[in-house]
């Protein structure tokens, strides 16, 4: 099976194609040809991981590109970290793709939304596939383009247009980064293949210091792409999108994918140390950063968003202190929990029509299945056991534990906060009396397609936990991992949970403490809080409009410089002009006039030959004779 | 210088001077007779060289009838010029604006040009001294004139026949025709 | 009768001339037309006059100096004739034979 693997990412492309040029023509606009592609690839990856779990491997290469005696051979390949993407990717999309059914029905470009789905899950299985970082990259501008275009849905709101040309831009000051510490490792060693580059450090044509500073470089792709501070800031404003993609693409995938990029190129980070600090610092801070700023969220995808830059950073910060394992199984069931918790979310808003959670309350007992899965995917996150978040968050504090204990208190803290803002979300929408009577009363579940792809995740989100074991010996960097138990690390996780989860009971349950009360007495911070640390404003300042001062600055130049500059072209143009007019009218005409004067004045004084009198013809004829004569004698 | 000689210049010398006076004298009259008198010395100088039949013809034919054709003409057209009145002499005004070249200057020069070019070339050729001609020129004239050159002789008897016809034609007054005066 | 001739040739030549141009002159300045005539009968005759010099010398030619002398005065007779005969109508038309004031030629 392991063959067909190629076919993963094309079903999904042929779909995004037919969908795109035959949707309109095809019941449901194409979104039955879009599920029935996403269902054959998640079967066919099933079978590549049953496949490649049996110990098949799978690497194909072409030739891309020759140039002179540089001659590239490019291609994909399937090991134990692509099958078990393969697997994640489709699994997800395909609940997306599903619960779409319901969510989307109505909407205007409920083709376009499909297509465009397709289209970005093929990006992501390519990427997952890739065997070098061109393609790699390649994919990674592809996903770039369908998160813009599924952001910029409802583009009818300017704002929308805003959120989407940020994510755009933001990520893509990444991509720049990455782009150079890519074009500097071609440089020192003539490949994109990650097992040549691998090579090339083992047999030092890769210097080590070259190196850390293209793993550096290569970073910056990860800090856009997957939200880590300071390039964040693209991933609340896109949740203006619409949630289900909001759901594949900002929780679960794309975001996912910085970090499946340091993970595929762990042999060019592994050597250099440094780069590993940086990578480690980088996830811890934003981890903690997030989190606090998911406190005073009130919009609940905001809060989810935060979220999943916060659990981002915990991945990003494993990586950088070794965790490869851990922070794969953590991209995994993160995967899982987190699009279960975007979709129930948008099972709340579809319920409810906002998503402002003050405006919520008390729906538990009017969207049941929605609440239940909600509830499994919150517990997921804060690290219950024995549900799935649990395994992978206590992996993940083991080895920062282990490997860099100040990382590791981070992380808790971090923990801790996570715990109390799920807490507050989860009390805000489902328990306690409703704040908008109006919406209470009209709320209903969507139908199957949405119920049913959240009780399958929250499955996954329960009992994914338990592959923790297998998944050590399968998805390692260097040697097998061996799940390890520490009970310092278990206790110290438990204890912080509990205690955020029992402070937001009581704030918001409970009222043993006044929310209003914690507001007044921690304003300052509370308005930090609030404005994302000013970030977002320092940017827009900053950039946006030292930009936007630059292009006038440029328009100023170009209309009275550059303008100036054609228009005196112009006017000398015109002057050249005028004096070749005044030569042609003077001088040429002067010279046709004169030569046509010329003639008058000649017939003028010829015609007076013309006299009609005899004795004038006489004379001329005398002249004639008489030359003649002088001819004949002078001539002889 | 013997006689021929001195006979020859005093009579070219008084014809040159009467031809002058043809061209100059103010009176038509006095032009024609002057005319008659050129005509007159000519036909001495014939005899001079020893053309004595020519001679005698050129006073015929010259002195005779030209001249007095020619004043018959004066009176004619004198006379049509004095009915037509004087005032048609009088206002004799040029109709173009200067004549000087056309009639004085460029005359004058043509002439003198084309005849010192003739008197040029002829002193410039050695000729043989005139020998007179050979015995009597009458039955030689005559005898060419119905030998060798009967053709031309009989031409121009047509020619004059032409001639007279000819000017009879010109000249007659159709009286069915409007005439002015006359 | 014959007359010892001794003149050189260029003596009755010259006076040819002269009188060839004295009557030219007539012709082309004079306003008269039958001054005009005048002048041209003094040109034939100056012709006349040069055919006779010639004849003298080249005797051998067989007198053909002087029959065409003969000819020139037949034709300058009849010519005479028929110009005069156009004068006078040109004296019944215009009035006057100023041929300076006709230039029918150039209408």
């Amino acid at each position: 099976m392991v063959e067909l693997a190629w076919l993963i990412p094309v079903l999904p492309l042929a779909a995004a194609f037919f969908i795109a040029v035959f949707g309109h023509r095809t019941t449901g606009q194409g979104d039955r040809v879009g599920i029935g592609a996403m269902s054959i690839a998640f079967l066919l990856s099933i079978g590549v991981l049953v496949d490649v779990m049996g110990g098949a491997r799978l690497s194909q290469q072409f030739t891309w590109a020759v140039h002179g005696d540089l001659v590239l051979r490019l291609g994909y390949q399937v090991d134990p970290l692509a099958a078990v993407m393969l697997v994640v990717v489709t699994v997800v999309s395909l609940m997306v793709h599903i619960f779409s059914v319901g969510y989307m029905e109505g909407d205007v470009r409920y083709k376009r939304y499909y297509a465009v789905l397709s289209l970005f899950t093929f990006s992501m299985l390519g990427l997952v596939i890739s065997d070098n970082l061109l393609f790699l990259f390649v994919f990674w501008e592809l996903m770039g383009l369908c998160s813009y275009l599924l952001i910029g849905h409802y583009f009818e709101e300017r704002a929308n247009v805003h959120a989407a040309n940020k994510a755009f831009l933001t990520t893509r000051v990444g991509d720049v980064g990455m782009f150079v510490g890519i074009l500097v490792l071609f440089m020192a060693a003539r490949t994109f293949r990650f097992d040549e580059l691998t090579a090339a450090i083992a047999d030092g044509t890769l210097s080590l210091p070259l190196l850390t500073v293209a793993a550096i470089l290569l970073f910056i792709g990860p800090v856009g792409k997957s939200a880590q501070f300071p390039l964040h800031v693209w991933l609340p404003d896109a949740m203006a999108g619409p949630t289900p993609a909001s759901a594949l693409i900002h929780a679960a995938t794309m975001v996912a994918a910085g970090v499946y990029l340091v993970a595929r190129g762990y042999g060019l980070f592994a050597p250099v140390p440094q780069a590993l600090e940086v990578v480690a610092w980088v996830g811890a801070f934003t981890a903690l950063f997030a989190a606090t700023i998911a406190l005073v969220m009130e919009d609940i995808k905001k809060v989810l968003a935060y979220s999943t830059i916060s659990q981002l950073g915990f991945m990003v910060a494993a990586l950088g202190v070794g965790a490869y394992t851990a922070a794969v199984f953590h991209l995994m069931t993160h995967a899982f929990f987190k699009a279960l918790l975007f979709l129930a979310s948008g099972s709340v808003i579809h319920a409810v029509h906002s998503q402002n959670m003050h405006q919520m309350g008390g729906l538990f007992r009017k969207l049941p299945v929605t609440g239940w899965t909600w509830l499994i995917g919150a517990g997921a996150l804060i690290g219950i056991p024995p549900l799935s978040g649990f395994w992978s968050k206590e992996e993940i504090l083991l080895d920062a534990w282990h490997h860099n204990p100040p990382i590791f208190w981070v992380l808790v803290a971090a923990a801790a906060l996570t715990a109390f803002y799920t807490t507050r979300a989860t009390y805000l929408t489902f328990f306690g009396t409703p704040r908008d009577k109006h919406a209470y009363e009209h709320a209903h579940e969507g139908g199957r397609v949405m119920t049913y792809p959240l009780i399958i995740l929250g499955a996954l989100a329960a009992v994914s936990g338990f592959v923790a074991g297998p998944l050590a010996s399968f998805v390692y960097f260097g040697e097998p991992h061996h799940a390890s138990f520490d009970p310092f690390v278990f206790g110290v996780a438990t204890v912080v949970w509990v205690v955020g989860v029992l402070l937001a009971l009581a704030i918001y349950k409970f009222n043993l403490v006044s929310r209003r009360r914690i507001i007044q007495v921690f304003y300052p911070i509370w308005v930090v809080l609030k404005r994302r640390y000013y970030i977002d404003d320092v940017y827009q300042y900053v950039f946006v409009r030292g930009m936007i001062g630059l292009a006038l600055v440029a328009g100023w130049i170009d209309r009275h410089v550059i303008d100036f500059v054609v228009n005196a072209v112009g006017w000398i143009a015109r002057r050249v002009s005028e004096y070749v007019d005044d030569f042609d009218r003077g001088v040429v005409d002067g010279i046709v006039n004169g030569v046509g004067g010329a003639f008058v004045v000649g017939s003028r004084v010829f015609r007076q030959l013309q006299t009609g009198l005899v004795q004038s013809y006489m004379l001329v004829l005398l002249l004639g004779l008489l030359a003649g004569l002088a001819i004949l004698v002078i001539g002889g | 210088m013997d006689v021929t000689r001195f006979a020859f210049l005093a009579l070219a010398a008084v014809a040159v001077v009467s031809a002058f006076r043809v061209v100059t004298a103010p009176k038509i009259m006095h032009a024609a007779l002057w005319m008659g008198f050129t005509f007159f010395l000519v036909a001495g100088l014939f005899v001079v060289m020893g053309a004595e039949f020519l001679a005698a013809a050129q006073v015929l034919v010259y002195v005779g009838a030209v001249t007095t054709i020619i004043l018959f003409g004066i009176m004619l057209s004198e006379a049509a010029e004095v009915r037509g009145g004087r005032a048609s002499v009088a206002a004799a005004e040029v109709p173009q604006g200067s004549t000087f070249w056309r009639r004085h200057v460029l005359p004058v020069v043509a002439t003198l040009a084309f005849v010192g070019i003739m008197v040029a070339v002829y002193t410039s050729v050695p000729w043989p001294p005139m020998a007179g001609v050979g015995g009597d020129t009458v039955p030689q004239i005559g005898r060419a004139l119905f030998t060798t050159y009967v053709v031309p002789f009989e031409l121009a008897a047509v020619l004059l026949l032409i001639a007279l016809i000819g000017a009879i034609v010109i000249a007659i007054r159709d009286d069915h025709r409007e005439e002015q005066g006359s | 009768m014959m007359l010892p001739s001794g003149i050189p040739l260029t003596y009755p030549l010259v006076f040819g001339a002269i009188l060839f141009g004295m009557g030219l002159y007539g012709a082309l300045t004079q306003r008269n037309a039958i001054r005009i005539l005048m002048c041209v009968e003094l040109m034939l005759n100056a012709v006349n006059v040069n055919l006779v010099a010639f004849a003298a010398t080249f005797w051998q030619a067989a007198a053909a100096g002087q029959v065409f002398a003969l000819f020139v005065m037949t034709v300058a007779a009849a010519e005479v004739a028929l110009a005069l005969a156009i004068i006078l109508i040109l004296a019944r038309r215009e009035k006057h034979i100023d041929i300076e004031r006709v230039h029918l030629l150039r209408w």
